[in-house]
């Protein structure tokens, strides 16, 4: 005869009701967590996911690639700089451009593709290997597909799509350094030379980053160098959304855990007449606080489960424009700290047990 | 004796209790050195300065294994006082409560949990059953806290339930047995888990008197057959005729020891 299970199967539809709440709840963490980190990871996972050790930007740029202007021979210096092993350019710029019928922004990539600097996440096809090609991130685009530049009018034929590869949340497409170069060159005609915006470098075997870093910028004028983290850490805003997202989700977080205990509260204050019986007669209170334990366990788990269903469905549901995707680390995480702090808020329920005076079940009073 | 003759039981109760011909509990207890129960000298005190209160004043008495007695008192005479303690649910202020070799007043927090639910049974004026558990299932619960087995348990709850006449009504909910079903299920729950001492509060309160006295009469006869030590809180005259001795009790003072013969004729 378990306590907390009968009484959950005879009171089915209270324990229902607690548990839609309290799916809720953890749905709202988790899709919030799964957003912002879809969200942060479009504004920087290009840079997160370009294969190199290190960035170098021009020192005007403050830290920020858009801004950054390299005239194409600064790669050789870097290259020359003892301690890397290869260089390679990167450029970029924000552009218009018309797919499938459709008006879309989107941010190009110029990169080495055999280089450092060349893109990850390649979820089918192939990366640029020839001029006007591309690997694409978003858009809805399929391989095969053609991606007019506007104003440029350079056509970029898609031959890879790649995934967690965005930039600014925004379609990206990566082609080669010369294609890159066209597109510049067409869509600001009299521009005196065409810069890069970075220079990628990887650092040899055994050199250590922040040496290899220090004789960059001493070597080569005009130069910040960062290793791929700081860049991205670095990119600018990403700091204050990063924390905003963190607040917003944490803040969702503990409202659902107060809640979640304040709802056990009210239960246990419920049945405080049936615990105080329960007292009396020889129940111990850690008998009792097993039963309340037992049923928030029980509780938080069912609606995990409901939460993570609704969660896929809204991730496939939901039309948000960035590319996102359910890390069953996120999912597992979320469930547990749930589960911890839920039964930590359970405290709340126990405290009220422990003060229960067997001795007031006697008597009508 | 009949309704008829006793028109005003509370009345009557408290007059026995100020005229009562019989040994006061204390020459009593002298005489039953071996009692299973023993409660000496027992003061309650609730509260303290001003709003002190005292129910229960240097109570003594002793009840032999086996027996099924009453305590009879007015309302607030301090008769729920007294078996609280007795039964480990209250402290005394001083005193000291044994049975058998166990000294209640003694025993830790911890302790008299165990104590309560291992050597004693209780039946409470009011609220005995958990709500969300069947009959049957009040009454296996007490057979978890004292880590019967489950078939034992089950073979213990369906002959008390059958012996109290309430089989049919084995898996129904509290809020679907009447008053009587509902205080036999808590007499079956008290004796569930074999303890040495049965302590019953107002059983009839909420009853009227046939059903009252089917009560009563259910409850000598299980702790009689079971050779079980009894002690029924009553402020109703009618109820003591189915016990063996009567205690009375009037301002926190037990007063007197009368057999029921003598206070019905
Ligand atoms: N918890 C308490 N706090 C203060 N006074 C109490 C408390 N319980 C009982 N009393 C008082 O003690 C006296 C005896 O009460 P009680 O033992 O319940 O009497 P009975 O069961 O005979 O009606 C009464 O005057 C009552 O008001
Ligand atoms: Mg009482």
């Amino acid at each position: 005869m378990n306590l907390a299970t009968t009484e959950v199967k005879r009171a089915k539809l209270r324990f229902g009701l607690l548990t839609g709440a309290v799916a809720l709840l953890v749905f709202l963490t988790l899709l919030l967590t799964t957003l912002s980190g879809a969200l942060i990871g479009a504004l920087v996972g290009a840079l997160e996911g370009l294969k190199t050790d290190g960035l170098a930007y021009s020192d005007t740029a403050r830290d920020n690639i858009a801004a950054s202007r390299l005239p194409v021979d600064t790669v050789d210096a870097v290259a020359a700089v003892s301690g890397v092993a290869a260089a390679a350019g990167i450029g970029t710029l924000t552009t218009a451009a018309e797919v499938n019928g459709e008006a879309i922004d989107i941010q190009v990539f110029g990169v080495d593709s055999t280089g450092p600097g060349a893109p990850s996440g390649l979820t089918d096809g192939r990366l640029p290997e020839n001029a006007n090609e591309a690997a694409v991130d978003g858009g809805g685009v399929a391989i095969g597909d053609v991606i007019v530049l506007d104003p440029s009018g350079v056509e970029l034929t898609v031959v890879g799509l790649l995934r967690g590869a965005q930039f600014n949340a925004i379609p990206t497409a990566y082609s080669d350094l010369a294609t890159f170069e066209d597109i510049v060159t067409l869509s600001f005609p009299g521009l005196p030379f065409v810069p890069i915006n970075a220079v990628a470098f990887d650092i040899a075997e055994g050199a250590q980053a922040s040496e290899v870093i220090a004789a960059i910028e001493s070597s080569v004028p005009g130069v910040r160098a960062y290793t791929r983290d700081d860049a991205v850490a670095l990119i600018p805003g990403i700091d204050s959304i990063t924390q905003s997202f963190g607040i917003l989700v944490g803040l969702t977080f503990i409202i659902g855990i107060v809640v979640i205990g304040f709802f056990f509260l009210i239960l246990t204050v419920q049945k405080l007449k049936s615990f105080t019986l329960l007292r009396a007669i020889g129940t111990t209170t850690g008998r009792l606080a097993i039963t309340v334990s037992l049923q928030i366990a029980f509780v938080v788990i069912l609606a995990s489960i409901i939460a993570v269903g609704l969660v896929l469905l809204a991730v496939q549901g939901l039309n948000t424009g960035i590319p996102v995707t359910l890390e069953p680390i996120t999912i597992v995480a979320t469930v547990l700290a749930v589960l911890v702090f839920s039964l930590i808020a359970g405290l709340l329920s126990i405290r009220r047990i422990v003060r229960i005076d067997p001795a007031s079940a006697v008597g009508a009073r | 004796m009949t309704a008829s003759e006793t028109p005003d039981p509370v009345a009557q109760a408290t007059d026995s209790a100020a005229e009562g011909t019989g040994p006061a509990p204390a020459v009593d207890a002298a005489a039953h050195p071996d009692a299973l129960l023993q409660v000496r000298d027992v003061t309650k005190v609730y509260g303290s300065g001003h709003t002190a209160v005292t129910a229960l004043a240097e109570a003594t008495l002793a009840v032999e294994k086996g027996e099924f007695v009453a305590l009879l008192g007015p309302s607030g005479s301090g008769k729920t006082t007294l078996i609280s303690i007795i039964g480990g649910l209250l402290a005394p202020t001083s005193g000291s409560v044994t049975i058998g070799d166990t000294d209640v007043a003694s025993l830790s927090r911890k302790q008299l949990t165990r104590f309560r639910a291992e050597r004693v049974g209780f039946v409470f004026q009011s609220a005995n059953l958990v709500p969300f558990l069947t009959a049957r299932e009040n009454l296996l619960y007490v057979a978890g806290l004292v880590g019967m087995t489950k078939s034992d348990s089950r073979a213990r709850a369906d002959q008390l339930l059958d012996e109290l006449g309430l089989t049919d009504r084995a898996r129904n909910l509290p809020e679907q047995l009447s008053g009587g079903e509902r205080q036999r299920v808590a007499i079956g729950r008290a004796l569930m888990n074999d303890p040495d001492l049965v302590l019953v509060d107002e059983p009839t309160a909420a009853l009227d008197t046939a059903l009252g006295r089917q009560v009563v009469q259910l409850l000598r006869r299980e702790i009689k057959d079971r050779g079980k030590t009894g002690i029924m809180v009553t402020h109703d005259l009618r109820m003591v005729e189915y016990t063996d001795r009567v205690f009375e009790i009037l301002d926190g003072h037990l007063t007197h020891v009368e057999s029921p013969s003598a206070l019905g004729h």
